[in-house]
Formats: C-alpha cells, structure tokens, sequence
C-alpha cells in the first residue's frame, strides 16, 4: 500500500516537474520565436523592396502580409540595415520597424518610425549624436540624416514635440528602457535625427 | 478509507504546483495589458506643443466659442460668437480657421471692443482684404470673415491690445434638415486636416480610371486662400483653458417635441408649449466633435406643409417645404452594390472602426440576387473582386474577412477609386448602387464631383461621412449630383440605426419627376435649379425667387409606382426673414457648381459678385470687413500675428497620442522560461535528493 502510493506521488512529481520544465522551454522558445521572426521578416522583405524600387507599389514580402516595406534605413556606424513598414501596428512592428501613421513622408516634415527596443531598435542604445543615419524611399531616392539628440519621454504625461514646418527631421522611437523585463512600460527612448545635404554613404552591400 | 487517502493525498500536492503554474501564467498575460490599459487612460489629455520659426511658444489667444440658434420651423437663425482674449503684453492678431455648416448664408459680422460694436459690412473679398489691412497697419482693430471653401471659413482679428478681450459674432442662415418627421441640426466644430492630392488635371479631358496621376493639378480653381494664407488647419489636442464652446438653442417647432436627442454632447433641456430651450450641459466643452441636435415635434395629424415667403427690392422670395406621400412596398429590382471604403491616415483610430461596422452592415443587407463588391483606397486603391459577384454566402464571408482586416495607413487619393467604382461594367437587370464611406478629408471637390458628373451613368451615389468632423459639403453634394443621399454617422453607436435608414432608402422606390406648377403669370427662379429626385422620408424643400407676389393655387406632384398631385394655397404663405438670404444662398452654391461642368471663372465671379452684394452673403468673392476707426495700437508697437488651432477631432489618432508599443514579450519569455527550467531542474533534484534518502 504505501509502495503504491509513494509511486502515484513520484509520478505526480514528476509530471509536474516536466510540465514547468516543458512551460519553460516553451516560453524561451517564444522568446527565441520572436527575435527569429524579426530577422526571417527582413530577409524576406529584402526582395520584396527589390521588386519596390523597380516600381512596383505596396509591394507585400509574403503573399498574406498586410503591410509592405516604404524604406531602407541604415545605421552606418553600427552596421544595421532595416527595411522600413508602411505601419507601426503591433502586427508590423514585429517584421520590421514601421512608419507611424499621420506623421510626415520621408523627408517632407517630421518622419516618426517606431522599432521594438529588443529586436530591430535595439541598436538605438549605441547611436550618438552626430552618428549617421542613411535611408532610401521607395523612389530610389537617398536621404542622409544626422542625429541630433536622444531623450526619454514618459508617454503618458509627454508628447513628442513638433515644430511646424521644420525641415525634414526623423524621429525614431522605441521602448525604454532597453533591458527591462516586463514590455509595455509607459517610457519611451526618442532619437532625433535632421536632414543633411550631400551624398549618402548608403553603400554598404545589401546583406550578405 | 484507504483508498480515499491514497486519492487525496497526490490530489492535494498536485494542487499546490498547478496553481502556481496558474498563477505565473496569468502573470504573465495580464501584467503587459494591464499597462496598457493604464496608458490608454492617460491618453489624450496632454498637449501638442507648438513653437514659432524663433523656437519661441506661441501664445495664441485664448478663444471661447458661443453659439446661439434660434430655430423657429424650418429655419435656424444662428450666431457664433468667438472671443479672443489676449493674455500677453504684446499686440497680437488672432487668425481663425473654423467650420460652418453647409449651405450657411453667413451675412452679418459684428465686433465688439468694450462697449462699442462695430457691425461690418459686405465688400468684394479683396478690398475687403485691403480695408483690414490697411487698418491693421493704422493700429486700429478690425476684423474680417473670409470664405475658404463653401463650409470652411477664417477670422482675423487685428490690434488685440495687451489684456484685452474682442468679441467678433458671426451670423448666418440654416434650413432645418428633416427626415421622416424628425428635425435635424449639425454644426461642425472642428476640422478634419484634409488631403490634397498631388494631382494636374485639365478640365477638358473626361476622366477614365487610366487617367495618369500625374495628369490630373492641386489647384483649385476660385481658389484663392494660398494667396491670403495657409489652408491647412492646425490642430492641436483639447485644451478647454485655451479653447472652449457653448451653445445654446432656442426651438420654436410651433408645438411640443415628442422627444430631443443630441447624440454626442450632454445636454439640457427645458421644454416650452411650443418648442424647447436646450444648452451643453458643460458650457466649456472642448470643441472636438460635431455638435448635432434632432427632434421630432409631436404630429398633429395635418400634412407636413411650410410655406413661407419674404418680399425685397429683388423680387418675392418663396421657401416651400413639403412631405410627400411615402410608398411603403420595396422594390423588387435586384441590386448591385459597390461599397467604396476610405483607408487613408485620416481614418486612423475611431473612424475606420466606425467604417468597418458599417460595411458589415451594408453587407449583410444583400439578398442572394442581388451582386456586389468591396473597394478600398489610400494612396491606392484595390477591389475585392474585379467585377461585381453574386452575394452568395461563400462571396459574403469572404469580404466580411477583407472588411474586417482593413486598416487606416497613407494619402487619400479619392479619385482614382471613385472612377474605378464607376467604370465597373454595368448590368442591365440590375440597380446599381455605390455607397461611399469615407470622412472625405479631401482638399480636391472640385475634381470628384466632376468625376462623379461625368462618369455616373445610371448608378446612384450613396455617401457615408463618418468621424467626428467629416467634410459634409463635399459629401452631400456628391450625393446629390450622385442622385443618392448622404448619411452622417458620428459615433459607433449610430451605425446599426443609421445604416438602418440608409437600408430602407437602398431598397424603397424613388420619388421622382417631382414638378411645381405656379399659377398662370408667375415665373420662378429656383435655387437648387433642379428638384432632385427623393427617397423614402425625405421633404421637398423648394427655394424660389418670384418676380412679384403669387395668389392663387401651387400644385406639386410626383410619381413612385403611381403618380399624385397636391394642391396648395398660397395665400397661406407667411411672412419670414431670411428667405431671400438662403434663396442666395443656394442660387450661388449652385452658380459655383458649374465651374465643374466648364463655365470660366470670369463668368462665374461676373454672376455671383452682384448676388452676394445685393443680398449681403459671404462667398468666395465677397467678405465682411469691421473696423473701428478708434486708433488702438500706439506707433512702434509691434504686432504679432498668432494662428489659433483647431482642436484635434476626436477619436482621430496623432503620433503624439498614438505612440505605439515597442516592447516584445521575447525578453518576459526569456526571464519566466529560464526561472521554470531552474525551478524545475532544483525539484528535480530535490526530488530525487528524497528519493535516495528514502531508499536509504
């Protein structure tokens, strides 16, 4: 009797060991979901820009996607190169950072993207002022941008600010902080960036 | 006893891990939402924060709107009264962009300073112009009333000394819209930004849907306000220490209402024998959305028939209202309808919702004989199916999943889809309908509406606005050269009944070959020119110019499935002010139609100029001017010119309020999978740390 009962309780023990184990590998497997997700969607958006620049409009990288590449943009010093969404949904933001709607076209007025602090935007950390930035828009068009200055705003009590018709700025805007654990804080790490005059050095090779 | 034990005993430790389990796992869900929700609250109560070419704050005036409508049957009588307060210690001048409703006969400016009251006068737009300018440069206060576009007009206001508070009250003229014995008013209160397309077009080539983009001109023609300044409104989020409106209305319906609702601000009431006296509860509203009032008198019986006339120097002028007898069978025809949805960034947040409901409103309205098909447009447009398909059920669950995956995102190029909707091949046995649903936040009418004339056919125009402050001009003219309606549908919760009327309009016969027949001698001068044809619910509303005064008998009639005629006397007609100004009114709405069908602009200013001199009208030529000859501002002072913004409508997403999220969950993910594995690597061991003891 107590042989068959010590038995059912391992067993019980056990099941639930391997049950929280096998939650656990699922949530990093999610985690890991989510960043190989993110990368997968920027090698299949690169062709479909491809198609972008030789005219063809709204082009989508997968046959049900509802959202199509505007943009190029490349951060020079820290070697990214991004292709940029015609929204900033929850559901684009996680192939690609995305241009938030009501906010100017590239260079006509102040451009606002928005990028997962983790995945694609991660790389907002180590840009400095006076770092540069480059972009191409879906016209073949290159834009060269410097960044002026980053802030933190808390959006519940702060808005962006905006002049009227500066010239062409770009924002870009993620979560902060960068490693927080818990998504969905009410902080946001904002990154300036003004138009500059001259050619672009948008000539790093398209990714290996 | 046993074996009960045995149960309860792994039942009881099984319990403990899965509600941790439980517990982690709801953690984990509701710990991201619950934040968000946090920060959804928050959400626009903070503030776009504007800075001049100097990186200096503007501090534009602070502004408090009054309205005050007195309706009295048919006619609303309004005065929109705007206050500029300037708190600063400079000289400012307050610039205004502000909406009226359309079709308002706006013919009288007065402006306040202390206790005197300068009224203004009539003058053609560009002295007008010159008269504020000049007084501006003198010093001395002035204001002036221009028009923008027929629903869209400015204030400015020059010399507001440091401390000092202008007054400038505006006054027009509204005909009453009515609907199936209820009364309808609207007034706009803020401006959604419009898109302008980067479009050429030259008004001799007919429009296709192949026409080239770059083929079709932003300008506008009669369109002068780049010249006077920026159209393009500024919006900034409510602020009602900065901006605010009252209103107050005053209904004479000549008997008791049955009931008075206004849909999207909190009113009071207080009813009179004959009518009702209503005002915004909060008399410092935010003017964020469109105000709209309704009200149905009770019925006494009679047939609903107003007549009312006002003799000038011009001639007799005649307002006849009058409710056609309903037809209550539908009609058997099958239809084919092609919905046409706005996708463009100005729908953002509340308003594609809104668009969405609607369609699967629309959609669930077709009998399976009936044919249809779904277009979407931004910056491009793109049909569900290529031509219109049977509303099978297999069809219907396929454009109820386009529907609701529709999102809001880019330009509003308009045209390109209206003409793609009306270039679908036609049926011949079929009733084609095109209900257009969009907030219309367009700068090129003009265009559209030529698009619509040129290239309607026999389809009929259905116009949906949708969001707190859609361009009703544009929607209800185009429905009215579209032969359709126009339905206003200002919050998610009008959609089911809104969309209920504009159903039984889709599918009851039309009234048509509508004719007035006026006893022999007398000559009328309608404005519109034409009577429209009508659907179910829907008045005649008639505005004529006589050139002396009728006796006699009027005859109306008409035809559905059978035809009717309806005698009036009129002598019975009485006396109202204001007829002879919405008879100018309409006459110059419709004299600015034809620009559309090619008339120049020369000939066009020649006919209207003289009209709204002689009735004193604010149109695209003439302007209201006050100055008050007092000198103000002493010489060497400075003015500052200060642009005040309109309030953001609401529900409409800015970046500023939309800010997206821009965490993933990986690194949660990350965090609670690594603290599982080591919490059950750590029982495990302990496990079997017990189980080795045991054995021991």
């Amino acid at each position: 009797m107590n042989v068959a009962r010590s038995i059912t309780r391992r067993e019980w023990t056990r099941m639930t060991i391997l049950a929280i184990a096998a939650f656990g590998v699922w949530q990093i497997g999610s985690g890991a979901y989510i960043h190989a997700k993110a990368w997968l969607a920027q090698q299949l958006i690169a062709s479909a820009w491809t198609r972008t620049l030789e005219g063809e409009r709204q082009v989508k990288p997968w046959p049900w996607a509802d959202t199509w590449p505007i943009a190029r943009l490349q951060a020079i010093d820290q070697g990214v190169e991004l292709y940029v969404l015609a929204d900033a949904s929850g559901r684009s933001l996680a192939f690609g950072p995305g241009h938030v709607n009501g906010t100017a076209a590239i260079g006509e007025g102040n451009t606002v993207l928005a990028g997962h602090r983790d995945t694609h935007f991660a790389f907002l950390r180590s840009l400095q002022p006076g770092d540069e930035l480059a972009m191409q828009t879906a016209d073949g068009r290159k834009w060269r941008f410097q960044l002026s200055e980053t802030h933190v705003i808390d959006s519940r009590y702060q808005r962006l600010q905006f002049d009227e018709q500066v010239a062409a700025t770009l924002t870009l805007l993620t979560c902060y902080p960068f490693d927080a654990i818990v998504p969905g804080g009410p902080l946001r790490y904002v990154a300036i960036a003004e138009l500059r005059t001259g050619p672009t050095s948008l000539a790093m090779p398209t990714r290996p | 006893m046993q074996r009960k034990n045995a149960g309860s005993g792994p039942q009881a430790k099984v319990r403990q891990p899965v509600a941790v389990l439980f517990f982690i796992w709801l953690l984990h869900s509701f710990a991201p939402s619950a934040q968000a929700q946090a920060l959804d609250q928050d959400i626009g109560s903070g503030s776009l924060t504007l800075r001049d070419d100097r990186g200096l704050a503007i501090d534009a005036p602070r502004m408090e709107t009054a309205v005050r409508m007195n309706v009295s049957g048919i006619v609303a009588r309004v005065e929109v009264s705007q206050r500029f307060h300037n708190e600063s210690d400079a000289w400012v001048e307050g610039l205004y962009a502000f909406p009226l409703p359309e079709n308002s006969a706006v013919d009288t400016l007065r402006m306040k300073v202390g206790e005197r009251i300068i009224v203004g006068e009539i003058r053609e737009k560009e002295q007008a112009q010159k008269i504020f300018e000049q007084a501006r440069q003198q010093g001395q206060r002035a204001s002036v009333v221009h028009q923008q576009r027929p629903n869209l007009f400015r204030t400015a206001v020059a010399n507001i000394g440091p401390g000092e508070t202008i007054e400038v009250v505006i006054g027009y003229l509204q005909i009453v819209e009515q609907n199936a014995g209820r009364y309808s008013l609207r007034f706009p209160l803020t401006i959604t930004p419009r898109y302008f397309p980067g479009l050429q077009l030259d008004p001799e080539t007919p429009l296709t849907s192949e026409t080239a983009i770059a083929a079709l001109t932003l300008a506008v023609p009669g369109d002068d306000t780049a010249a006077i300044g920026d159209l393009h409104p500024r919006l900034a989020h409510a602020n009602p220490q900065r901006q605010s409106v009252s209103i107050e209305i005053d209904i004479d319906a000549g008997v008791s209402l049955k009931h008075i609702v206004s849909p999207y601000h909190p009113i009071v009431v207080a009813a009179t024998d004959h009518g009702a006296q209503v005002e915004l509860r909060d008399q410092q509203s935010p003017p964020d959305r469109d105000f709209e009032l309704s009200w149905v008198p009770i019925v006494s019986g009679e047939p609903a028939v107003a007549l009312f006339r006002e003799p000038n120097d011009q001639g007799e002028h005649v307002l006849l209202m009058f409710m056609p007898p309903q037809e209550s069978r539908p009609i058997d025809t099958p239809r084919e309808v092609i919905f046409v949805v706005d996708t463009s960034g100005s729908m953002t947040g509340e308003s594609i919702r809104q668009a969405r409901a609607a369609l699967m409103n629309g959609l669930r309205t077709l009998q399976p004989a009936d044919r249809f098909t779904v277009i979407q447009f931004n910056s491009y447009h793109e049909s569900l199916f290529a031509k219109p398909v049977f509303a099978s059920e297999e069809n219907l669950s396929r454009a109820q999943r386009y529907v609701s995956n529709l999102r809001a995102t880019g330009g509003t190029e308009m045209l390109p889809a209206l003409l793609a909707a009306l270039s679908m091949p036609e049926s011949e046995e079929h009733l084609r309908q095109v209900v257009f649903i969009t907030d219309a936040a367009v700068g090129n009418e003009d265009q559209l509406m030529l698009a619509i004339r040129q290239r309607l056919g026999s389809a009929r125009l259905f116009t949906v606005g949708i969001g707190s402050a859609p361009n009703g001009h544009f929607l209800r003219n185009a429905a009215r050269t579209g032969r359709g309606t126009f339905t206003y549908i200002g919050s998610i919760g009008e959609v089911e009944s809104k969309m209920t009327d504009l159903l039984k309009k889709l599918t009851h016969p039309v009234l048509t070959d509508i004719e007035l027949s006026w006893p022999a001698g007398v000559v009328p001068e309608y404005a519109p020119a034409s009577i429209g044809d009508l659907y179910a619910g829907e008045p005649i509303v008639v505005a004529a110019r006589l050139q002396s005064s009728a006796k006699g008998m009027l005859s109306i009639s008409g035809r559905t499935n059978g035809a009717w005629t309806r005698q009036i006397a009129l002598a019975g007609m009485q006396p109202r002010t204001g007829v002879a100004s919405l008879w100018a009114r309409n006459r110059i709405g419709d004299l600015m139609d034809t620009r559309a069908s090619g008339t120049t602009e020369d000939s066009i200013r020649a006919s209207v100029l003289p009209l709204a001199l002689q009735y004193q009208l604010v149109s695209n030529y003439t302007s209201l001017v006050a100055v008050d000859r007092t000198p103000a501002r002493p010489d060497g002072e400075e003015l500052r010119s200060r642009r005040i913004s309109n309030t953001k409508p609401n529900g409409l997403d800015w970046p500023a309020e939309g800010i997206p999220s821009t965490a993933t969950s990986a690194q949660l993910n990350f965090a609670i999978g690594a603290l599982l594995l080591i919490a059950a690597l750590g029982w495990q061991f302990r496990a079997r740390h017990l189980q080795r003891s045991q054995q021991l």
